[in-house]
């Protein structure tokens, strides 16, 4: 019985996870810097937080839609965080903990917009992602916030044991919960039932507005974390944070099995996702080949991904009317 | 009558320009299984919403256990105890089969963690009373389409449904499954659980229902009659038996016209056989059948939607090798009025021009690179203004006219593309009579003007109206032909027989030869 649940969602990691790993044993063997505890770490880090983004994408794809605010939500947090800190003097705990508050209300609000009005989450995001940018600029007239305490910038970049860095803690943590909550709690389970299949969950007496909202809030709450992330990192609090996330945090989950008209995400899909795109821009910058390629790997392993998932549906298909006949 | 579960008591429901239905009443009694029958547009439709919660009735009332029930949405009817297995399957596929039974228990406490074990072990219990063996753990994806019904009548039991209504039960079973249907389905009223059987497979609901509630034209053909004693003619009557006046119209014979469209013992990919069937210049050829004798799936067999195996089909008695859609219109001049005009026909959000323009788009673009209102409102402007559709203005939105309107533009769009051969496919759904009578003489007319018309219609008095020769079909086969007299009674009862003879066929121990 177990077995069986193991063996599909096996299949689900396996191409990710073959990718990974031939990944790594290829680029260790042309540069064997690659697996050095210092290049581990730089690739921890990137890991940490672009864990956090994808999986903010993932909560929203769960439920069939779409959120293209993750990187404005982010960014707003990440501003709000560094402005708490450096003109307000606010101690960074107590900052942080704002900074989330902000992302879950921009998530609450993008959930129950999406819900009451019924209009599609890709125009409700849009616009709201215009809305939340526009708040950051205002805020921030385009400058980074500098002052970021000593502390912060530490846990934002030193390990706590060999390569592992302290940013991989929450990370951790997050995907953890998330796992556990998509897999044994009702919650969860709605979530995956509202995307698999919207009328057929609302006839069994699930609130799908409630489970939209609750998605959204969920993946503002991430995407906020991100953003916090992203300042102890680059020890900034940089309006721009958040311009860049949106290709990858599609990206990670797709490959990683998601299905994006909803009703399938894999936590550990999506995680070996963003390895398999950290460990690219790795690549790029450890072979000095030009950015620009970044841009067209992503792009094709997107399209590899979805080709995968679409060729799984159709043999899916073909055995069922083989059975049927 | 302390044993009846479920009743309907003088049910009315209007909408714009149709009654759909009159004052109809059935009862459902306790360890039953009760056939709601009747033909497209006969209001079976309806009748299910309303039960179901999806449509509040105009009049009338719902009884449960004898109190009276008002109900506010499909979840409402659910928790109170009326379970619907949906033609269409209602599962979460990734979901576990306990999951998709119990989804709707686990909503109280959203974080509280679900005890699997436990879920699966309440499922394996309904899983055994239906005699499916399965593993309750197993995603319902993994099912086959019969056992998922089988999955969503226990999970309509396990919520305690008093009333369970099935509709098109076996639309998608094989035959050996239908027949371990049945066998659940009998054990299930034995143990006292009644149920709302609906299909259009008489032979089926002959075999397992013991009473029948019959819909004509929003009425009740009867009510909650015995099966007993019924036999399937009885009942094909009470379907399509109406009394209604047909126009004067002079019979025709066209038969010495050129044929333009030739089926010469034809096979499909979706399984007719040995079909034959001409329509002449200037004709009408009707086809008649019950729903599911393949009408509609000839007439896009003929447009190339599905492939033609065997046999010839001759335009203009040429052969003619239809392959897609644009070709039937384009080179065969053949066009099609859906039944499904919503879906198949219009562009529901596009203005009348572009509705109209649609099919000769192609035709002008080949001409000037790019299209111009002008060139397509010259083009199209005669064919709208013939039928007299009534819009505000060409650029009025197809989806805010009336429905006999939205009929008219989609026979004019297919006037606009010049078609030799329109086939239309029931033209008067959802229309009011008058505008079904003015549609009746524009098709009328059409066919004077040389146009051959493939006529599909469930509406027995619109065929005997129409039609020239009828050609009935059951089962995917043609079963004969038939001149029309226009004398009501005659013709209806040489089709009924037609189409009886049909079933003895299919009844008789020895395979039929084709």
């Amino acid at each position: 019985m177990n077995s069986q649940l193991a063996n599909y969602r096996e299949s689900d990691w396996f191409g990710p996870l073959l990718i990974t790993v031939a990944a790594i044993v290829i680029v260790s063997v042309f540069n064997p810097e690659f697996l050095s505890p210092y290049n581990l770490q730089i690739l921890l880090l990137a890991i940490a937080v672009n864990a956090l983004i994808a999986l903010s994408q993932m909560m929203i794809i769960a439920i069939g839609q779409m959120n293209l605010s993750v990187g404005a939500i982010g960014g707003l947090a990440a501003i709000s965080f560094g402005g708490m800190m450096e003109v307000w003097l606010i101690p960074w705990p107590v900052a942080a903990l704002l900074a989330l508050g902000i992302g879950l209300f921009a998530g609450i609000a993008n959930g129950v917009l999406v819900a009451w009005t019924g209009i599609s989450a890709f125009v409700i995001t849009l616009a709201s992602l215009s809305i939340f940018k526009g708040i950051n600029l205002g805020i921030t007239e385009a400058q980074p916030f500098y002052k970021i305490p000593e502390i912060v910038k530490l846990l934002g970049n030193e390990t706590f044991l060999g390569p592992l860095p302290w940013l991989i803690l929450p990370t951790v943590v997050v995907a953890v919960g998330l796992w556990y909550l998509l897999s044994f709690l009702p919650l969860g389970r709605f979530i995956l039932a509202v995307g698999g299949n919207a009328h057929s969950a609302e006839l069994s007496g699930i609130s799908v507005a409630k489970t939209v909202v609750a998605a959204h809030a969920i993946s503002g709450l991430l995407a906020a974390m991100a953003g916090i992330m992203l300042v102890g990192r680059l020890q900034l609090g940089q309006p721009t944070i958040g311009d860049d996330w949106l290709i990858l945090s599609f990206a990670a989950p797709v490959i990683g099995g998601a299905v994006l008209t909803g009703g399938k995400v894999s936590v550990a899909g999506t995680l070996l996702g963003v390895t398999i795109v950290v460990i690219i821009n790795q690549v790029l910058v450890l072979f000095n080949i030009d950015p620009f390629l970044v841009q067209v790997v992503l792009g094709g392993l997107i399209l590899w991904a979805v080709g995968v998932n679409r060729w799984r549906e159709v043999r899916a298909q073909k055995t069922e009317k083989r059975l049927a006949a | 009558m302390s044993d009846v579960v479920f009743q309907t008591k003088g049910l009315c429901k209007r909408f714009p320009g149709v009654m759909a239905l009159d004052d109809v009443a059935m009862d459902l009694k306790k360890g039953s299984i009760h056939a709601l029958l009747g033909e497209n547009g006969a209001g079976k439709s309806t009748l299910i919403k309303i039960v179901t919660g999806i449509h509040k009735p105009d009049g009338g009332t719902l009884f449960l256990d004898g109190a009276p029930l008002v109900l506010h949405g499909p979840r409402d009817a659910i928790a109170k105890g009326i379970g619907v297995v949906h033609q269409e399957r209602n599962l979460i596929p990734r979901f576990s089969i306990s999951e998709n039974m119990f989804l709707e228990k686990l909503d109280s406490h959203p974080l509280k963690r679900i005890d699997y074990q436990e879920l699966h072990r309440q499922a394996r219990h309904w899983l055994e009373m239906l005699g499916l063996d399965a593993d309750p753990a197993i995603p319902v994806e993994k099912l086959s389409v019969a056992r998922m019904q089988l999955v969503e009548i226990a999970k309509a039991l396990a919520l305690k449904s008093h009333v369970l209504l099935l509709d098109e039960p076996t639309a998608s079973l094989t035959p050996h499954e239908t027949d371990n249907l049945f066998a659940v389905l009998n054990r299930l009223r034995d143990d006292g659980v009644s149920m709302i059987f609906v299909s259009h497979k008489l032979e089926e609901v002959q075999e397992i229902c013991d009473r029948v509630t019959v819909l004509r034209d929003g009425k009740n053909a009867c009510e909650s009659q015995p099966m007993e004693g019924l036999g399937r003619q009885d009942i094909v009557k009470l379907m399509i038996g109406r009394s209604e006046q047909i126009p004067n119209w002079q019979a025709r014979d066209r038969t010495g016209n050129p044929p333009v469209l030739e089926l010469k013992n034809i096979t499909t990919a979706i399984g007719h056989r040995a079909v034959d069937l001409s329509v002449h210049k200037g004709e009408i050829v009707g086809l008649y059948g019950l729903v599911g004798a393949g009408r509609t799936e000839l007439a896009k067999s003929i447009l190339g939607k599905y492939l033609v195996t065997a046999g010839e089909v001759l335009v203009d008695q040429h052969i003619a090798a239809i392959s897609n859609v644009a070709d039937a219109v384009g080179r065969y001049k053949i066009g099609y009025v859906s039944e499904d005009r919503k879906t198949e026909g219009l562009v529901l959000m596009h203005s009348v021009l572009e509705n109209v323009g649609m099919t000769v788009w192609q035709r002008l673009a080949k001409g000037v690179a790019f299209l111009t209102n002008r060139a397509i409102r010259t083009q199209t402007l005669p064919f709208i203004n013939k039928l007299e559709v009534k819009a505000p203005s060409l650029d009025q939105l197809v989806g805010n006219l009336s429905g006999g309107n939205q009929q008219k533009v989609s026979v004019a769009k297919w006037l606009a593309a010049g078609v030799k051969i329109l086939i239309v496919d029931e033209p008067s759904v959802g229309i009011d009579i008058k505008t079904k009578t003015y549609l009746h003489e524009l098709i009328r007319e059409l066919s004077d003007e040389g146009t051959a018309i493939l006529l599909i219609t469930s509406d027995m008095p619109e065929m005997i109206t129409l039609a020239d020769r009828i050609v009935v079909m059951n089962d995917y086969r043609v079963m004969g032909e038939l001149a029309n007299c226009r004398e009501y009674s005659a013709m209806s009862q040489g089709i009924m027989n037609l189409i009886h003879e049909a079933v003895e066929v299919d009844m008789s121990p020895v395979q039929a030869t084709p």
